[in-house]
């Protein structure tokens, strides 16, 4: 829905413990960046704010991150509003704990479907009230019975963050092309985007995969920018058409060295398949999944105390190298990367 | 001294691309290249993380070199050198034609008509082929949760074909979901409370004919006949019809099974091992060649 504002934001410029302090109340609804648990995370913020104790939120996102895996961890999730509760694919498929907290009835599911998340995300950032999308007619999706916020009683209209409907079906009306869902905007409080470079008046930049970051940052009432590095903004200005995200969206930039990890931030670091596996490994059951939490959550000073932790070693292994943008280093599997010069299938067969 | 990757590519050709014997290849490669048979040439896939993904780069080195492939994040046609992991790995964005998002995916590419063949995993599908991935049991008490959709469902109901790779058990293959995530092509009108042919229920959409052409397990290769139901194409080397009949919730029709499913040949396995999956990420072993193919290999 438009915002009309009287006057334009300025960005501040803040550190990670104020930027969580002043725009992570307990309650709010919150979007964050990247894809999975593999991209762009903004996994420090999220652990900021487990250490500070945030709690009733309602998330709403394509799927689930290392950030809804941390903030479930710590019991901050109230209402999680998805399409996929898995975090880390082949790393770690479903999330168990936050599969267990489900279960007993802790977290409030609500499911969608990527593309309609997508679609919702997209009408919250043009400002439009809903729009309509194809897919799936005749899924469960769509059954009035399968509406978990409305079966809660949170549907009523007084939250204004929740829609009254989940989706409406209805005739297409103009062209007789039949039958469409409509889906409402999503346009949480909050929105984290973790980026590679940010400049010091907001404009921000990503490389690799833009997942829904772009329309999160518009359909947010508040935007958080996580950066690898602040530059100054002229630097931003040499190839705009390379930057994403304008400036008068952002309320707060951070800047945050690794701070998406485990999860990659493309041509800086790549991603951390062993932690993450540890991370799912701890997560299924309850005392292992404490002892993690105190020695990587509370257990360090700060961030760059976790980093510390974490060592040199590793972040040496998953420094990414500037030709790919990942690392050729980390082992991934039971056998190394092999060297290549090129995309062997375009050597065989062309584009 | 091993050869390079380099050198390993000029070999490609020497290998007879005649099928491998039984125990020279393991499970994950048969559904592989299975996977890998099912894409055309020209075909536009959108492709889920595991075996989907594997199989298709398979298939850009050997029967579709021309095969583009759309990854849901926001990457159109990836040219990888290295395995991704996810969907969003940096690695599947190597040398992409355009990067962008999922509106650009699920939007300008699958909406729009451009997706020729989706390829799925599921946890359980019905004889309709229609899949869950979301929960068994109670919906709000599940004995059983899965992930729920992703684009699964969207693509699975968009793309003009959609081929899904599920793990057989009588559990799983049902004469009806408990919830169904992705409709297939019988399926529940939630306006009529009707069960009905997904023709009628997205009749005057684009989609209306769209919808699962594939089933790819571990025990054999599925299609469906004209009224939309699901039948028995291929068994898999070394398991027997009576066994899949036995893997099956509802009464399976076997009547039109061509026989076994064809077995990947040694230039296709060659190209899994070496260049798709060399890593071993999705392959769980690095599986001998037999003494003629390692003589080829290393001449």
């Amino acid at each position: 829905m438009p915002r009309i504002r009287g006057e334009s934001k300025t960005a501040e410029i803040l550190t990670l413990e104020e930027a969580v302090k002043k725009y992570m109340k307990n309650g709010i609804q919150v979007a964050f960046s990247g894809f999975t648990g593999f991209n762009r995370n903004p996994v420090a913020f999220a652990w900021e704010a487990a250490r500070q104790g945030i709690k009733d939120l309602h998330v709403i996102d394509r799927h689930g991150s290392c950030c809804t895996w941390l903030l479930n961890a710590v019991g901050a999730i109230k209402i999680y509003e998805t399409d996929w509760m898995g975090w880390g694919e082949m790393a770690g498929k479903l999330d168990i704990n936050l599969n267990r907290s489900y279960l007993q009835g802790k977290v409030i599911l609500e499911d969608y479907s990527h593309g309609a998340m997508a679609m919702r995300f997209l009408a919250g950032a043009i400002g439009a009230p809903f729009i309509p999308y194809y897919a799936p007619l005749g899924s469960d999706l769509y059954d009035v019975k399968y509406d978990a916020l409305g079966r809660a009683g949170l549907r009523t209209g007084k939250n204004p963050k929740i829609a009254k409907k989940k989706f409406i079906q209805m005739e297409e009306p103009f062209w007789g092309d039949g039958d469409v869902v409509l889906l409402p905007a999503a346009k949480p409080d909050l929105a984290v985007i973790h980026v590679a470079q940010a400049g010091d008046k907001g404009t921000a930049k990503w490389r690799g995969v833009g997942t829904i970051d772009k329309e999160i940052s518009f359909a947010c009432d508040k935007v958080v920018v996580i950066a690898e590095e602040i530059v100054p903004e002229a630097e931003m200005r040499k190839y705009p058409e390379s930057n994403q995200i304008p400036y008068f969206t952002v309320d707060a930039i951070v800047e945050c060295p690794w701070g998406a990890f485990p999860s990659s931030v493309p041509f800086y670091y790549d991603y951390d398949a062993p932690f993450m596996r540890a991370m799912d490994a701890a997560s299924r059951n309850e005392s292992d999944l404490k002892k993690w939490l105190d020695e990587w959550v509370f257990g360090p000073k700060n961030w760059e105390d976790f980093l510390v932790k974490l060592g040199s070693k590793r972040m040496l292994d998953l420094r990414a190298d500037s030709v790919t943008g990942y690392s050729t280093r980390m082992m991934r599997g039971k056998k190394p990367a092999p060297r290549m010069k090129m995309a062997l299938s375009v050597a065989r067969s062309g584009y | 001294m091993a050869k390079s990757i380099e050198q390993l590519m000029e070999v490609i050709d020497r290998i007879p691309d005649e099928p491998a014997k039984n125990g020279e290849f393991i499970l994950p490669e048969l559904m592989a290249i299975a996977v890998a048979h099912e894409v055309r040439n020209d075909d536009i896939v959108f492709a889920g993380t595991g075996l989907p993904m594997v199989g298709i780069m398979t298939a850009n080195f050997t029967n579709a070199p021309k095969a583009t492939l759309i990854y849901e994040s926001g990457i159109c046609d990836g040219k990888t050198m290295h395995v991704p992991m996810s969907v969003c790995d940096q690695r599947a964005a190597n040398q992409s034609s355009t990067l962008g998002g999922l509106v650009d995916t699920f939007g300008y590419y699958l909406q729009q008509g451009y997706v020729t063949l989706g390829f799925l995993g599921g946890a359980a599908i019905d004889k309709y082929g229609g899949v869950n991935v979301t929960s068994i049991g109670d919906y709000y008490k599940p004995s059983h949760r899965f992930t729920g959709s992703g684009g699964n469902s969207d693509i699975g109901t968009m793309a003009k074909r959609t081929a899904f790779i599920i793990l057989q058990e009588k559990r799983r293959f049902l004469e009806r979901n408990d919830y169904t995530t992705t409709p297939g092509w019988w399926c529940w009108d939630h306006k009529t409370k009707e069960w009905k042919p997904k023709k009628e229920v997205w009749k005057g959409t684009p989609f209306a004919d769209c919808g699962p052409t594939a089933v790819v397990t571990n025990m054999g290769v599925y299609r469906f006949d004209k009224d939309g139901i699901i039948y028995l194409e291929t068994y898999h080397p070394g398991v027997t019809v009576e066994k899949i009949k036995e893997g099956c919730g509802f009464d399976l029709n076997v009547s039109m099974v061509k026989g076994e499913t064809p077995r990947p040949t040694y230039r296709e396995l060659f190209v899994l091992r070496e260049f798709v999956d060399p890593e071993l990420i999705f392959l769980p072993q690095k599986t001998d060649y037999p003494p003629a193919i390692q003589a080829i290999i290393d001449k």
